[in-house]
């Protein structure tokens, strides 16, 4: 495969794997009890936000379901290579300047 | 972590510590015209990633972190903005991640992440010198299980140093971290693998210009490892 054509599917690819995993952890692995919070809470800790998210646990509130969390998981994964690539292309233009 | 676990005197340090680290890192980092779309996609792929909690020991979770996989590929300081956008994203928008925290989980999986990985395969590259991939792989799975372990462990001494409860020391925190981030180290070890054996075949032009992979020998001296 030449490099000139991958280079242009890499994102395309890529994006379809993280889009694959959105939805493997929205139906298979969303139960989440990371072991610090269990262990803390367990011995006293318990949580303190100073900030109220807009969207609290990845859920659209009204909508908290798995196609909201679908459509949450999708598009902030579309956002995060928007940030990521706009980041990267801004420090690679100041480098080259 | 959550805000309310870390006393200030663990969170404020930790931040002061990731702070310098972002200005090192602003000021090192280092991307060709490859590696730009490279990072959107990691940072991408490693989001979604954290999306899949795996069961650990009893009732517990835990999510791949990414780190090595990015740091290895587009180097320490990419991999540190990479893993700090997301970081920083998840706690704004989803409240994954307190904000006091937010230094201290930074620390842990993008400098501790991300560095550890790198230097571990940097050293292990040097005294092996392996000659096949075999070998390659074997480094990178290390490498990217070190990190893990070691960024679980930095979360649990810190959680353990706030001392949050006579109970929840050191002693608690750090083995009980280090045990279960053991497991997913695994799992974090063979996605580095696969996802750097997939570029090596499919894009080497980005591996080339790496500031950690690119020293392999197969970028200097394509003989001397099979791709």
């Amino acid at each position: 495969m030449s490099t000139k054509k991958t280079s242009q599917k890499t994102p395309i690819i890529g994006l379809t794997v993280a889009l694959f995993f959105v939805m493997a952890g929205v139906f298979c692995f969303s139960y989440a009890l990371e072991t610090l919070d269990v262990k803390a809470e367990e011995l006293g800790a318990s949580e303190q936000p100073i900030y109220e998210p807009p969207f609290p646990d990845y859920s659209i509130v009204g909508f908290e379901n798995e196609l909201g969390a679908l459509v949450i998981g999708g598009a902030s994964t579309l956002l995060l290579f928007g940030a990521g690539l706009a980041v990267a292309k801004v420090l690679n233009k100041k480098k080259g300047k | 972590m959550p805000d309310g676990f870390l006393t200030l005197t663990i969170a404020i340090p930790a931040f002061i510590v990731t702070v310098l680290f972002w200005a090192i890192a602003l000021k090192k980092i280092k991307l060709t015209e490859q590696q730009v779309p490279m990072m959107g996609l990691l940072t991408a792929l490693f989001f979604a990633a954290m999306f899949m909690n795996f069961p650990l020991v009893g009732p517990t979770t835990a999510h791949l972190l990414g780190g090595a996989a990015i740091g290895l590929i587009l180097g320490p300081f990419a991999g540190l903005i990479s893993i700090s956008i997301i970081l920083v994203l998840q706690a704004l928008l989803f409240g994954d991640g307190g904000l006091i925290v937010l230094g201290a989980n930074v620390l842990n999986i993008g400098v501790i992440g991300v560095f550890v990985p790198c230097l571990v395969f940097l050293a292990l590259y040097k005294l092996a010198k392996p000659k096949a991939n075999r070998g390659l792989f074997a480094i990178i799975f290390v490498s990217a299980f070190a990190g893990d372990v070691l960024a679980a462990i930095s979360a649990g001494a810190q959680v353990g140093l706030s001392s949050l409860s006579p109970w929840f020391g050191l002693n608690v925190a750090v083995p009980v971290m280090a045990l279960n981030h053991s497991i997913i180290g695994v799992a974090e070890g063979f996605v580095t693998i696969v996802l750097i054996a997939t570029l090596l075949k499919l894009r080497p032009d980005v591996l080339e210009k790496s500031p950690i992979l690119g020293r392999l020998s197969m970028f200097k001296n394509k003989s001397e490892v099979e791709v």
